[in-house]
């Protein structure tokens, strides 16, 4: 009768699934048992909270959990392999040198992902690579991806430096972080010897800016990043999400786990691979992975301070170049030194620039302080958008499209009062389980989209995809309007990659085809 | 002012013609507001419309399924005069597309008579019982207009600053402009709403289900409790496989998305066997349309403000259902908000399909297992090549913020009211 009354009321999966999962010593049946229950049903069947499940730090490449801020020099090599056994053999070396989640790499790290391509080129069975994502296996640069990303014009793929159509395809990019640039040149050359030997084409090196306080528009970046629950402490539940939103196998914000590679034993016959830990018995080639958004955002600096003096000179036409930041800061949602407008209306303030805690529909709920178009207000509204602004609802939708962000700036920075027609930009670099829900989706429908959050013709003003956009500032009585804005922020190339865990990792070095 | 009614045509094809209507319908895609078999546009009283196909297929148990075509419309009601109108916009181009269907009259050389087309079209309705319209009585005008007066007010606050103003003096400026600008002095007096008949059938229809509740009640509740039961039971067993849609469905289907601020959706599928999910579906399409109408009649169905119209349609005895709507933004954020705000409701009806996500009692799972669901929607979506829109750059947010900033130059305001109704510009 019980269990008849347990099956009626939802319990069936659970059960199946732990029966699939019993193992031998009692504290390995508490973890499978734990491990076959998804979020809210983990907590129901059993009182463990999702974020009890320790995250296998060990085999986390470590560029997800941190952004290695000491070390000052780093690179991106775009590689495209050759032969398959030597490309696996170039991988069998290089595995154990991939910096992980502990112990912390001090003195330089080396991270590795692969394209689509690149996974097939290593030999990866049709059967494994159908299991990823949709969005990944297509890749960035479909007709409609272009579309919906706003990777038109100037931005559109064929105009693209690397990651084009009209380039040959990047199967690995290497990433590499060093100290200095002197100790980045020792590794660059070393781990060339070793793609060499591997047969191997570096298509090109994507070098970064030494670390520096700011981007290229002048702000300091990369401030606002959420917190993996059950690895870093986070002061409130507001940056606080689950960890399967960047790590596959693990539960996301639903509760569920993210699609991802799952291999029939035969395919793993060393045992390589972690168990599926929904116990179906097949072998995780995604757990501990992730998805890598990898864009170079070339930066127009003259234009962009250009285009914001014409509409801030003082009346006798000269520049008036607090006016100008003062823009800038309502365009971007933070003041230079990175404090938000929501903790700093009037003016910059650099104590306040790690302060990150504020909600935007609880502080500033019409946009008077902060711009509802403001670039970072669009890309993480908090609690502004619906169901019911400034709900905890609200977040746990919000919850749902995080990114981390991982990138540097490259090029030299522009000094006050200078223009040249150099290249400068962002390597924007992000983690996701869900390229689809997040990276798409944030790019997509709060940046690109001219009509996000009831806005009637603005797109994103630093990426400003629109010929016709404009921007608003809401003031008393009436917002200040700002049109004809140019595009500031053109891409120049990208790819979707996926990051192995370090088993994983060691599988695609070891396939036996 | 008119509410708005859905037009629903249902026609069998003719097996034998599918390659004529394939050709037909080619011929619409590329312009469906201006082409010319159903310029769509040509009718000012056309929110949305769309024609569809839906091939030649068979039921779980193996019986043939004819290949049919849908002709499908949101207008400014009643739908009698709308299909007048249609047929006299489109003359010839009804044979053109219909003369592929069964039933349609024999043309020997000739075009059908208005008569015989209006015939056959109402002959071909069908009544849909759940239907979602975003705010009953805003017209194709008036949402069109209201968003020329947006433009223009934004244009006036872009050249006269209205800076260092009280609100009240601001709203006293942009009320002198518009009466002053004749191509905008309707906007001074209110939107007309739905007109007084609709409003009186509307009370009385609110009434029905209540009263039915309280008259059947005895018999209708413990009903469908054993109803709810059966579906408890049935969900215990019902298979629910994961299955990806396929890449080249996928790109059928991106190919005609995010052109414009909306998209058209359509998405059916075959119930589950058994006369109990026949039964579920049969029963709750009314409830949802009482619901649709009573409940999620403001500009938000159940918490989604991103639709502007919707409706359900049951197909083949009942052996299919086809949802169709009209919604904001992309599909990814248009399933999203289907998880995130309206799970139960989407189970509710979908979850009565072949293989849908597992669900419990009808209203739980189902869609919140994010990844099977959005999977299943995808599988079941059918491309929508020919479909119009009469205001393609408006999001149904934008629609209700235009007509907000409309009512506000009527009438008296207090200094907060008119702060608060700035804030729409």
């Amino acid at each position: 009768m019980a269990e008849i009354a347990l099956r009626l009321f939802g319990g069936e999966n659970a059960i199946e699934n732990a029966i699939g999962n019993v193992i031998s010593t009692k504290l390995a049946e508490k973890r499978a048992l734990s491990h076959a229950l998804t979020g809210d049903k983990l907590v129901r069947e059993t009182g463990v909270s999702p974020s009890a499940l320790p995250i296998d730090v060990e085999d986390v490449q470590g560029l997800i959990f941190r952004g290695y801020g000491t070390l000052h020099a780093a690179c991106y090599v775009l590689l495209q392999l050759g032969d398959a056994a030597e490309a696996r053999a170039w991988l069998a070396q290089l595995w154990p040198e991939i910096a992980r989640g502990v112990p912390a790499a001090e003195q330089s790290a080396v991270h590795v992902a692969f394209t689509y391509a690149g996974l097939r080129a290593l030999g990866l069975p049709a059967a494994a690579l159908d299991g990823f994502s949709r969005s990944f296996s297509d890749g960035m640069i479909d007709e409609h991806r272009s579309r919906f990303l706003g990777d038109t014009q100037r931005s559109a793929p064929e105009h693209w430096s690397w990651g084009g159509p009209n380039q040959p395809a990047a199967h690995a990019v290497l990433m590499l972080f060093a100290k200095d640039e002197a100790a980045l040149t020792q590794l660059q050359t070393s781990m060339r010897q070793a793609w060499l030997a591997g047969g191997i084409t570096e298509l090109t090196t994507l070098q970064a800016a030494p670390l520096r306080a700011t981007e290229h528009f002048g702000f300091a970046d990369g401030i606002s990043q959420p917190a993996i629950e059950g690895y870093h402490p986070a002061p409130s539940d507001l940056h606080l999400v689950k960890s399967g939103e960047f790590l596959l196998g693990y539960p996301n914000e639903y509760g569920e786990y993210t699609e991802r590679p799952l291999l029939d034993a035969a395919l793993d016959p060393k045992a390589l691979l972690p168990l599926d830990v929904e116990g179906s018995a097949q072998r995780d080639l995604g757990r501990n992975g992730s998805y890598l958004v990898f864009r170079q955002l070339r930066q127009d600096v003259p234009a962009f301070r250009r285009a914001l003096e014409e509409r801030t000179c003082n009346p006798d036409g000269t520049p008036n170049l607090a006016a100008r930041d003062a823009l800038a800061a309502r365009m971007v949602g933070r003041w230079q030194s990175g404090a938000s407008l929501v903790v700093a209306q009037y003016g910059d303030d650099a104590s306040k620039a790690k302060q990150n805690e504020f909600r935007y529909h609880d502080e500033d709920p019409e946009g008077l302080k902060c711009p509802i178009g403001a670039h970072v207000r669009r890309a993480n509204p908090r609690d502004a958008l619906p169901p019911g602004p400034g709900s905890e609802r609200s977040l746990a939708v919000n919850h749902k499209h995080r990114l981390i962000r991982r990138g540097r700036s490259y090029g030299e920075p522009l000094p006050e009062g200078v223009t040249d027609d150099q290249d400068r930009g962002l390597y924007f670099i992000a983690v996701n389980a869900d390229i689809s829900r997040q990276f798409e989706f944030i790019q997509h429908s709060w940046l690109v989209d001219p009509r996000f959050n009831s806005l009637s013709n603005e797109a994103d003003p630093l990426l400003s995809a629109q010929p016709s956009n404009a921007f608003s500032v809401p003031h008393e009585p009436v917002r200040a309007r700002y049109t004809g804005l140019p595009r500031f922020v053109t891409v120049a190339g990208g790819a979707y990659f996926f990051m192995p865990g370090i088993r994983a990792l060691r599988f695609l070095a070891e396939l036996t085809p | 002012m008119p509410h708005q009614e859905p037009l629903t045509v249902v026609a069998k094809v003719d097996p034998t013609r599918l390659a004529s209507l394939a050709h037909v319908m080619d011929a619409m895609r590329h312009d469906p507001a201006h082409n010319d078999v159903l310029p769509f546009g040509a009718l000012p009283d056309c929110h949305f419309g769309r024609v569809l196909f839906l091939p030649e297929s068979e039921d779980l148990q193996g019986r043939a399924i004819a290949p049919q075509l849908l002709m499908l419309s949101d207008c400014d009601g009643p739908v009698g005069p709308h299909l007048e109108a249609l047929v006299d916009r489109a003359q010839g181009g009804i044979d053109r597309l219909f003369g592929n269907c069964e039933d349609f009259p024999k043309l020997n050389g000739q075009g059908a008579s208005r008569a015989q087309r209006l015939d056959f079209l109402r002959k071909k309705s069908v009544h849909v019982k759940a239907s979602y319209v975003h705010r009953p009585g805003r017209s194709v005008e008036q949402i069109r207009r209201e968003a020329q007066l947006r433009d223009a007010l934004e244009t006036f606050v872009d050249a006269h600053g209205l800076t260092n103003l009280a609100p009240l003096e601001a709203r006293k400026q942009l009320r002198a402009h518009v009466k002053s600008t004749p191509a905008l002095s309707w906007a001074l007096e209110p939107a007309p709403g739905v007109d007084l008949g609709y409003r009186i059938r509307n009370a009385l229809d609110a009434a029905t289900l209540p009263l039915g509740l309280i008259a059947f009640g005895p018999v209708v509740l413990p009903a469908a409790l054993v109803l709810l039961i059966l579906i408890r039971l049935q969900e215990l067993r019902d298979p629910a496989p994961h299955i990806r849609p396929t890449p080249e469905h996928v790109r059928e289907l991106a190919a005609l998305e995010d052109f414009v601020a909306q998209s058209g959706y359509t998405a059916g599928g075959l119930l589950k066997p058994g006369w109990v999910r026949r039964a579920t579906v049969a029963t709750l399409l009314p409830v949802i349309g009482w619901g649709t109408r009573h409940l999620f009649s403001s500009d938000s169905l159940a918490g989604v403000t991103s639709i502007h119209f919707a409706r359900w349609i049951p197909l083949d005895q009942g052996r299919r259902v086809v949802f169709v709507s009209n919604y904001d933004g992309s599909v990814e954020s248009y399933n999203n908000d289907f998880i995130d705000l309206v799970s139960w409701g989407l189970n509710l009806i979908f979850s009565n399909g072949y293989q849908y996500p597992k669900t419990q009692w009808l209203v739980q799972g189902g869609a919140t297992r994010e990844q099977e669901f959005k999977d299943y929607l995808r599988r079941h979506q059918i491309p929508t090549p020919v479909w119009y829109s009469a205001y393609p750059q408006l999001t149904a947010p934008n629609v209700v913020r235009n007509a907000k900033l409309r009512a506000g130059l009527h009438g008296y305001m207090s200094e907060s009211e008119a702060r608060r109704w700035l804030k729409l510009l």
